[in-house]
């Protein structure tokens, strides 16, 4: 058998669970954003309807504002997990601290707690008159602090969730990424005098761009998906405050039942996902051209 | 270490601010084509239909695709 026919051969099963998983799935999406259908309708069959879930999708505030406000969550979560997560995995590299083993155990506990868990959880920290945390930020700083009510408190504390269950996700990642940079450049640029600043910037930055790239993929299409814990949080409120995208979807898909309008949602979602890893990846990995 | 993600030989230089093969002009004739899409139903279909919209994108997207 030829080399290339056993490569294909190999790459056969997943090549197949891809297509299954992924590739029909969307195919399906794509057909139902052509349709309305909504089974608790009078007539709940598929009825064809063009364009017409994407005209009332521009049109829908309630989506475009679910969208934007998924886009400065995404936006803050991510920049605030690159930058948290490259001072702890530098932190926890250091030969001077104490317990350094203990410390990167017990920082990696959040990720393997489920989405829903750790929605409780805070849900439970934050709750008026019940969390602690109200209830010493009154104590100690007289901050009348209230996700049910307050939609900057809730948007804040959505983002704070986030930041402490990913986090330790992007310093794991990190700290692989720094541990297999080679030494020499390092020890070159500290020999020609470069500054701490000069070489994370023009050395060691460059050199790590492959793994923050890998990293602010994961993490940026993650946040433009988070729905369990928010769910379990603020259910979305107060009002629409915390009614990200996929929350959004959901809402209009199970409780609505409105399937066609929800796979157009659904498409643009993920036209908006693709478009801004495809913007990230050619900024991130400078593919200059002539025109520039 | 960056030997996945550099421009590779099938990569050239056209009217478009970054080097491009012929997936990455396909894909960005996509994306303009959706995007004038929802734009237009947003805000000019009320004046002209929306098929001068697809002729445009595709007009556009030939002109992508063999020079950009």
């Amino acid at each position: 058998m030829r080399q290339s026919n056993i490569g294909w051969l190999f790459l056969a099963p997943a090549t197949l669970i891809l297509f299954v998983v992924g590739f029909l799935p969307f195919i399906y999406i794509l057909y139902v954003g052509f349709f309305d259908w909504n089974t608790n309708a009078v007539d709940p069959t598929l009825r064809w309807a063009g364009l017409q879930n994407y005209r009332s999708l521009v049109f829908d505030t309630t989506f475009l504002n679910s969208l934007a406000r998924t886009l400065v969550f995404a936006f803050f979560v991510v920049i605030s997990e690159l930058l948290l997560g490259y001072i702890l995995a530098r932190a926890l590299m250091a030969d001077r601290l104490w317990g350094r083993q203990f410390f990167r155990t017990i920082h990696t506990l959040p990720i393997v707690v489920a989405p829903i868990a750790v929605g409780a959880t805070w849900r439970l920290l934050c709750v008026p008159g019940f969390g602690i945390v109200p209830y010493y930020l009154k104590l100690w700083f007289g901050i009348d602090y209230n996700i049910s009510t307050n939609a900057y408190h809730a948007f804040g504390t959505a983002i704070i969730m986030d930041l402490w269950h990913w986090t330790p996700f992007v310093t794991l990642s990190l700290m692989a990424g720094l541990t297999a940079l080679p030494k020499e450049p390092l020890e070159q640029a500290q020999i020609d005098g470069g500054n701490k600043l000069q070489i994370f910037w023009y050395v060691i930055v460059p050199m790590l761009k492959p793994v923050l790239l890998t990293t602010v993929f994961i993490r940026l299409m993650d946040a433009l998906r988070s729905v369990d814990e928010i769910w379990m949080l603020t259910k979305g409120g107060p009002a629409e405050a915390t009614r990200f995208i996929g929350l959004h979807i959901w809402i209009n898909v199970f409780p609505k039942t409105d399937y066609g309008y929800g796979a157009a949602m659904s498409l643009l979602t993920l036209y908006v996902t693709i478009v801004l890893s495809w913007l990230l990846f050619v900024a991130m990995t400078g593919r200059k051209g002539g025109a520039q | 270490m960056m030997a996945g993600i550099q421009p590779n030989k099938a990569d050239r230089d056209g009217f478009l601010p970054i080097r491009t093969n012929g997936f990455d002009r396909g894909f960005i004739s996509v994306v303009i084509l959706i995007l004038v899409h929802l734009l237009w139903m947003r805000f000019l279909e009320g004046l002209l239909p929306l098929w001068v919209a697809t002729v445009l994108c595709l007009a556009l997207a030939v002109f992508i695709i063999r020079k950009g």
